[in-house]
């Protein structure tokens, strides 16, 4: 280290020091709660994952299965490229690409400007579909009501442990590309236990975007989340 | 990747918590939950960096210390630390309520005066 801390070379008796507890997160959390107070009847749900996981396939297979369900829309995060955006609004899903433009991850800020840009008239549920990234997005609260991540099975078991926070931040893991599971040495099990070791609430399902296993449950769950947000009587997650 | 938006962070809540004695700082602490993701060795290269490019921050030393997580069991009734991510009491019961590992905050500021 060039400059080590400077104030063990400070004088005795020419400084005052002052115990404190200042948030240094509150910057992004306050734009959060504002998101919140923005939609307050619009079930939001920040996808997150490692990149390549099936996240954009699984909205479009969302919208395919919803679209006529449900008023859907999504916010697709990525470094570069509006790819996602376009690949989506050719399933006639409503969508607005987010260009990090090189950042890891999206910030509370980029949703709140977002909502300008993307008609919510009448939806019932916005999906933030996150940078792939397992490290960062955890840690960006971005007024979301639930976190889903999802983790493919080709990814190997041993990512709940890895990165802990992305699991113990989520209410539901999905593991994609199910119909893989017969020649990836991935065991469902040793996931789930790992990642309820982390977060003991932690719901899972296995899906496949290809073979549509557990695509039925995904969308009952989410019409599940979209009633209880809309019903006066719903509990409101802290 | 956003360590130094972090420093930034550092200032701008320094400048609004004391706005008239924020240029008499000399020294910061910082105190890092394991959850919040922070590298105390890249916070402070960040923070050389930053304190380089404004000459006016020269001089102040910045320390930052790690947090253990901290989680509650309610079958014990008690605080427990948690290692290596298992959010798991000695009783047995898993536990989802995190008491401390979660924060990023500056916990003590040094004035000259």
């Amino acid at each position: 280290m060039r400059n080590t801390p400077k104030s063990n070379n400070m004088p005795v008796g020419s400084v005052q020091c002052e115990n404190t507890s200042l948030n240094l997160l509150k910057a992004n959390d306050f734009v959060a709660k504002a998101i919140r107070e923005r939609i307050p009847e619009i079930c939001v749900i920040n996808i997150c994952s490692s990149p390549g996981s099936g996240k954009t396939t699984l909205m479009q297979e969302t919208g395919k299965r919803l679209g006529k369900e449900l008023n859907i829309a999504v916010l697709v995060g990525d470094p570069e490229t509006e790819r996602d955006a376009i690949r989506m609004r050719e399933v006639g899903i409503n969508a607005l690409q987010i260009v990090t433009g090189g950042m890891c991850h999206i910030e509370a800020q980029m949703i709140l400007q977002a909502l300008d840009h993307i008609d919510l008239e009448g939806v019932d549920l916005l999906f933030i579909e996150n940078v792939g990234n397992l490290v960062c997005p955890a840690a960006f609260d971005l007024g979301e009501d639930y976190r889903v991540t999802v983790l493919a099975s080709t990814e190997g078991d041993d990512k709940p442990k890895k990165y802990p926070r992305m699991f113990l931040t989520s209410e539901l893991m999905l593991i994609s590309k199910s119909d893989l599971l017969p020649y990836v040495p991935f065991s469902v099990e040793a996931a789930t236990k790992d990642a309820r070791e982390v977060n003991p609430n932690l719901e899972v399902l296995s899906i496949s975007n290809t073979n549509g296993e557990g695509l039925e449950e995904w969308c009952s769950w989410l019409k599940e989340k979209v009633a209880e947000k809309k019903s006066p009587v719903s509990t409101e997650k802290v | 990747m956003h360590e130094l938006s972090i420093v930034k962070d550092i200032f701008r809540t320094l400048e609004e918590a004391y706005p008239a004695t924020h240029n008499n700082i000399v020294g910061i602490e910082i105190q890092a939950g394991l959850l919040s993701n922070i590298q105390p060795i890249l916070i402070q290269n960040a923070f050389e960096a930053y304190v380089e490019e404004y000459p006016v921050r020269r001089g102040i030393g910045l320390e930052v210390s790690k947090l253990p997580i901290i989680a509650f069991c309610s079958n014990c009734n008690k605080d427990f630390e948690v290692k290596f991510h298992r959010f798991i009491c000695e009783c047995g019961k898993p536990s989802d309520k995190i008491v401390q590992g979660e924060e990023l905050k500056i916990s003590k500021v040094t004035f000259k005066k």
